[in-house]
């Protein structure tokens, strides 16, 4: 996925900025609690396409 | 007319559907017309699509250095045009709910050379992904007919857009002329899903898209619904006899 595009998304549902986790491939909203899938390198910023976080990513830094 | 009945219902084209019915169903009809969809919308229109998009693409005012969204942007007809307006210093975010448009619009647009100031994202119109004031100009064309709450996709355009930018809306709507609607829907909903039926393999599809047509809100109903989102400036202009309609809206 592209880094840039970062700068102009937020997460659909809290208006706040997200993080990219490399590992899990996925745009993370700790003010949501969302976790939101990129296939094909295309970001889902879908509310109904996301995971949500385990109380430990929550907590996570 | 308004697109609610109660709080749990809205139109499947004709058919009364449960909201979240309509979603997953607009969905398949996309899916199913995504290889598709081009080729079709130069048969069904003659080829007369390239015009309103071309006339959009005028009056939108794009120029270098903008930074524009288009919704719906499915196979990437204005994102292609639009990524030429703004060079290398703008950019055009290309956003669709739908996964398989998405990807016909993405190879597309890269088989035409067109990289580096486009991005791709998968996005509701409803609660677009996008912070406040971001935008120059926002497109949707022949989208926004399928989204389930209009008033709040409004909404949503009008927040992710800078103050003074434009909305545009490309849809479908009402002709004003008897006979020719007479000739419109004779062709709607007989030749047009026969159409579907040979070339793409699916009639139930572009019968859909018909019935949708028909029930989307008329000219002066979307321009108060403009009104309603918060924009100004609100004004629409026909064309080929009002089969399709362009309002535009700026954000105060």
């Amino acid at each position: 996925m592209d880094k840039k595009l970062l700068d102009i998304l937020v997460c659909p549902v809290a208006k706040t900025p997200l993080e990219y986790n490399e590992e899990t491939n996925e745009l993370i909203s700790k003010a949501s609690g969302l976790a939101y899938p990129v296939r094909d390198d295309i970001p889902v910023l879908l509310e109904t396409e996301a995971r949500e976080l385990t109380l430990e990513e929550r907590e996570s830094k | 007319m308004t697109d609610q009945h109660n709080d749990n219902t809205t139109h499947f084209g004709f058919e009364d559907v449960k909201k979240e019915e309509k979603v997953q169903r607009v969905a398949d009809v996309f899916h199913s017309v995504a290889g598709k969809y081009d080729l079709m919308n130069d048969l069904m229109s003659g080829g007369v699509h390239r015009l309103w998009k071309r006339i959009t693409i005028e009056q939108s005012g794009v120029r270098t250095g903008n930074t524009v969204l288009d919704i719906a942007g499915g196979t990437g007809d204005l994102t292609m045009r639009f990524s030429r307006l703004v060079g290398p210093t703008g950019k055009v975010v290309l956003a669709d709910i739908n996964d398989s448009m998405l990807k016909v619009g993405r190879d597309k647009l890269m088989d035409k050379g067109v990289t580096g100031n486009v991005e791709f994202v998968q996005a509701n119109a409803e609660a677009l992904p996008f912070p406040d004031n971001t935008f120059d100009v926002i497109t949707i064309a022949f989208g926004l007919r399928n989204v389930t709450d209009k008033d709040a996709a409004l909404r949503s355009m009008t927040r992710v857009l800078k103050p003074g930018g434009k909305v545009m809306v490309l849809e479908f709507s009402k002709t004003d002329n008897p006979l020719l609607t007479k000739a419109y829907d004779f062709y709607s909903f007989n030749i047009l899903p026969q159409m579907g039926s040979m070339i793409a393999g699916d009639a139930d599809s572009y019968r859909y898209l018909a019935e949708s047509i028909r029930m989307h809100p008329d000219q002066e109903t979307l321009k108060s619904m403009m009104q309603d989102a918060g924009l100004t400036h609100c004004k629409y202009q026909n064309m080929t006899g009002g089969i399709v309609a362009l309002h535009t809206g700026i954000k105060p």
